[in-house]
């Protein structure tokens, strides 16, 4: 394996940021990467306005007034300060589901295989809804929020609404997201909403991916809302959560989902 | 005099009959109370030297030549080598040696849980030896896994001899309750994950054998490895100077040691074999899950007529079956008790010791329960305990060496008292509440121990035992003991320990042994040392002047004091106590649980060092509120293989999970043990937590957990059940 530094924006190979999330997969032998490319000096960082680097990291996102309580929130909530110092948003909203049967490399639909191992198996953490070829569920806070803010993403090859940035897994095609080969995102658009908020259920008090993350946004008298960790995709919100197909070991979720999110909607609404 | 005695000799809850040659235990104990330095609160005398990153551990250890060792594990949980080929591995770059099946008896064929070791190969870095692990072939013929405990018992695939037993007349009791109340609790099965991951660094001089082991028991490791590998004892030499904790799992060898002193013997280099965080998690040990089917039956003022409970220990593929049934035959004064303990042999890493094994399970479900008996008696839970104390084993009626919880009870009113406040911060979806329970455990050591205390002319000591200080503080322990013996300032006492090699035999470091065994031939030693000063100060015409002025005219002579442990008390036993008092606050909504407080109080007879104690209850209710709400080792249901290897998958609490710890030690010392009257500290603060947690949590929101972790699932489906008992309570009219 070979890692070489980015010159511009148009690369070739798998990029590597902060490393939090590339590094495990390298050493779990996920990846398995001909050439690593070091992103650093090509990805934009720092927040100006409604315009944020995705090679920000999630410690300056948390702290910046600027950014909308919702993203703050979200970043705070995520990780542990040592990697959100060293963990860009890009990188974040890139990441991998945390199925501990995709971590650990089973066969699974997600890897190409036939079966959705955690279905059958153990998935207390896994999805409630759109479940039905895949189970897993997307970790990422900073992701559900952007979503409920409606950012718009700036990538190396064009712009796109951050939900077109995720796609469900189908027998056809295994990835989640939209991104070409060598495509990387350089900023993101966050429209300033009039509030809004991220509220997050874990299995401990910090360090933890989210069981349901709920972010809502309010702008314009309506309310996005968004979450995390119920869906192998960051989930927008449409209606309630009538249409949840909880597994046997994981309808706790839709419980929990529902007091977030009335406790979301009442911290806008208010 | 040197006596041969027949003695009970307990560990972990397990007795055993040996024949020990002891000393007389002559010196009186020290009156009760803080002491020039014995009972004061002393910095680690080692702190410095570890903050700094100088103190040197296994994992640090680096021999000239050292080879690394990658381990091939069983994939899976159940399963045969039909057929291996180390040979592609052995030509990898760096590769000197591998082992298989064939080579070595601690690496087999047939694999009962993922994790079990089939081979070895050792290279100039860790990484060419993983490399070239993945280049050996295997042939695997997967078999059967059995994962239910349950049907483990009823087709009788069992770790050791089920457990029958009882006191009275079970059915009796039953027939005199105006009360009988009947649950079901379940425990997870949790992990050690000790800082510094299993390891082992092998070195062969000629025909004697250096090995440097992360390890409990420094002379335990030296005997089993000069067995198995038929040396004499003592040209195995066994040295553990600083450790990064074990918990329970490092009382033993294991495979890691086996191979490396194999690799060692065939490359003629030292061979160091550590595990990784992953191994770590699968092949080490673990508090095996539990299932425990209770009844509690009691008069209508509260007196228990009898107790019952049919325990299964999901042990995993070895291990034993832990005293799950512990507390329930000793905490109350109950006359008519029942048990059946099953060790369920399933397709799972074998448990082994953690930090008082079954009696953390066993507390959590006996104590649940009696808050449901105190809530249908509508007494007060503490009332409750202290109408059914008892001043003896009530199954022999042997009386306890000392026992302070009713003290204990008396100075946890404070923290009792709390609840109505505490009930008062509720809120529409937060409630909040206050839950007890008491701890018993064992902890008074026993010999055989030994130590040596050497003075020099220039007034410092240095006490030589080959015990090891497994990150408990015990090291600093012992410099005070012997300190306050000699009269001399604590900064001029140094520990000399952690080497087989150089000092006497020494207690193994568990169950909460290490001071009470320990600290009383180190006195002993210290005593020895001052009494021969004495005389020389008598000759000296000096019989009053300060220990440095005497020694001062020896130059290069040395004063030499051997002490040694002596025998527990006969026909008594030897106990811990306590109580916690949880205050935790419920998220009726959303189901998250979190703990805001924790009063703590507990008697283990003297305290030599109410820091370190301190220090070490702080770390067993933390270990406790990870083992009541987010620890949890998963497997795969189908297949039996550990989905929970790392450690964001496997919870442990974060500094933001410890609440407000509030402890205090009734230091009275225990009059019939030893010279100290010391008991051990390292297990009881873990003992009571989950049930104290569990407690509140009733109190606050009227919901009953039976399952640890209390997770969010677990506590929404109490809570439902909580508001359907009120439903059918309030149409019943009840």
């Amino acid at each position: 394996m070979e890692l070489r530094r980015a010159s511009s924006t148009t690369i070739e190979g798998t990029p590597i940021f902060g490393g939090t999330e590339v590094v495990p997969l390298l050493r779990s032998g996920i990846l398995r990467p001909e050439t690593l490319v070091d992103v650093r000096d090509v990805v934009p960082h720092g927040v100006e306005g409604t315009r944020i680097g995705a090679g920000t990291t999630l410690a300056d996102l948390e702290r910046d007034p600027q950014v909308p309580e919702a993203l703050r929130e979200a970043c705070r909530l995520a990780a542990s300060p040592q990697l959100r110092n060293t963990g860009s948003l890009g990188g974040n909203l890139l990441q991998e589901t945390r199925c501990w049967y995709w971590r650990l490399n089973w066969p699974c639909r997600l890897h190409g295989g036939d079966e959705c191992f955690a279905k059958e198996g153990e998935h207390r953490e896994h999805a409630i809804l759109a479940n039905g070829f895949c189970a897993s569920a997307h970790p990422s806070d900073p992701a559900a929020a952007l979503l409920a803010l409606g950012a718009t993403v700036h990538t190396s090859l064009r712009s796109l609404p951050i939900g077109a940035l995720y796609r469900l897994p189908t027998p056809d095609d295994r990835r989640t997201t939209t991104l070409e080969a060598g495509e990387l995102i350089l900023e993101l658009e966050v429209p300033t909403p009039e509030r809004s908020v991220y509220l997050k259920a874990m299995e401990r008090k910090r360090w933890a991916f989210p069981l349901v993350g709920v972010a809502a946004a309010r702008s314009g008298g309506s309310t996005r809302i968004a979450l995390a960790g119920v869906a192998p995709v960051p989930w927008l919100l449409e209606g309630d959560l009538a249409d949840a197909t909880p597994l046997p070991r994981n309808a706790y979720k839709v419980d929990v989902a529902r007091a977030l999110l009335r406790r979301a909607r009442a911290a806008v609404d208010a | 005099m040197a006596r041969l005695i027949k003695t009970e000799k307990e560990v972990e809850g397990r007795y055993e009959e040996v024949w020990l040659v002891v000393e007389e235990d002559a010196l009186e104990q020290w009156p009760a109370g803080p002491r020039e330095v014995v009972g004061r609160p002393a910095t680690r005398i080692d702190g410095l030297e570890r903050a700094r990153g100088e103190a040197v551990y296994t994992a640090d250890l680096k021999l000239p030549g050292m080879l690394h060792t990658a381990v091939l594990r069983s994939p899976y949980a159940h399963a045969r080598v039909s057929s291996i080929d180390l040979s592609p591995a052995t030509t990898m770059p760096g590769v000197h040696a591998a082992l298989g099946p064939d080579d070595l008896p601690q690496l087999t064929r047939e694999c009962g849980f993922q994790g079990a070791a089939v081979a070895a190969v050792c290279a100039d870095t860790y990484a060419q030896a993983r490399a070239a692990l993945r280049e050996i072939v295997v042939e695997w013929e997967q078999l059967e896994v059995l994962l239910d405990p349950d049907e483990a018992v009823a087709r009788g695939e069992l770790v050791g001899e089920p457990r029958l037993r009882s006191r009275g007349d079970f059915e009796q009791g039953l027939a005199e309750a105006d009360v009988v109340v009947e649950g079901e609790y379940r425990t997870q099965v949790v992990l050690h994950n000790s800082m510094e991951t299993h390891q082992s660094v092998a070195q062969w001089l000629g025909d004697t054998l250096e090995l440097y082991i992360s390890t409990q028991y420094v002379w335990g490791i030296r005997d089993e490895v000069a067995s198995e590998l038929g040396l004499p004892p003592d040209d195995v030499r066994v040295v553990c100077n600083y450790m990064g904790g074990g918990f329970g799992s490092k009382n033993s060898p294991d495979d890691y040691t086996f191979i490396a002193i194999e690799l060692a013997k065939r490359t003629r280099r030292p061979v160091r074999c550590a595990l990784t965080r992953r191994e770590e998690n699968l092949a080490t040990g673990n508090r095996n899950a539990t299932i425990q089917r209770l009844t509690i039956a009691a008069k209508a003022d509260g007196t228990l007529t009898a107790l019952g409970g049919e325990y299964v220990n999901a042990t995993g593929w070895g291990g034993w079956s832990s005293p799950v049934e512990g507390p329930m035959w000793l905490l109350y004064a109950c006359p008519n008790v029942r048990t059946s303990t099953w060790g369920a042999k399933i397709n799972q890493p074998p448990m082994k010791a953690f930090r008082a094994p079954g009696f953390v399970e066993g507390t959590f479900g006996l104590e649940a329960l009696l808050d449901v008996l105190a809530a249908k008696l509508d007494l007060d839970p503490l009332e409750l305990r202290r109408r059914n104390h008892t001043e003896n084993d009530a199954s022999d009626d042997r009386p306890f060496s000392s026992k302070n919880l009713l003290e204990c009870y008396r100075r946890a009113e404070p923290h009792w008292e709390r609840r109505h406040d505490v009930r008062a911060c509720s809120t529409e979806t937060v409630k909040r509440g206050v839950g007890m329970a008491s701890q018993i455990w064992y902890g008074g050591g026993g010999p055989p121990s030994y130590a040596w205390v050497r003075v020099g002319s220039d007034g410092r000591a240095t006490v030589v035992t080959a015990m090891q200080d497994i990150g408990t503080g015990t090291r600093t322990a012992m410099a005070q003991i012997a300190a306050e013996e000699l009269g001399i300032p604590l900064e001029h006492v140094t520990v000399s320990l952690g080497d087989t090699s150089r000092g006497p035999f020494a207690s193994i470091s568990a169950g909460s042994s290490t001071t009470p065994s320990m600290g009383p031939a180190v006195r002993a030693a210290a005593a020895d040392a001052r009494r021969q000063i004495e005389e020389i100060a008598e000759q000296m015409g000096k019989a009053d002047a300060p220990l440095a002025e005497i020694v001062s005219v020896l130059e290069d002579a040395q004063i030499l004091g051997k002490g040694a442990r002596g025998p527990n008390p006969t026909g008594m036993q030897v106990l811990t106590f306590g109580v916690q008092v949880a205050e935790v606050a419920v998220d009726v909504e959303t189901g998250e649980v979190w703990v805001e407080r924790i009063g703590a109080v507990h008697d283990v007879g003297r305290v030599i060092n109410p820091l370190g104690a301190s220090s070490q209850i702080e770390g067993g209710i933390i270990q406790g509120i990870g083992h009541t709400l987010s620890e949890h080792r998963l497997h795969d249901p189908r297949t039996g293989r550990i989905l929970t290897t790392t450690l964001d998958s496997y919870k442990l609490p974060t500094i933001a999970d410890v609440p407000e710890i509030v402890s205090e030690l009734v230091d009275e010392p225990d009059r019939h043990l030893t010279n100290l009257g010391s008991k051990g500290l390292g297990e009881p603060p873990i003992v009571p937590t989950a049930a104290a947690i569990a407690n509140a949590i009733r109190d606050a929101t009227g919901a009953e957990v039976h399952e640890l972790p209390v997770s969010r699932e677990e506590m929404l489906r109490a809570l439902r059940d909580a508001r359907e008992r009120e439903r059918v309570g309030a149409s019943a009219g009840v």
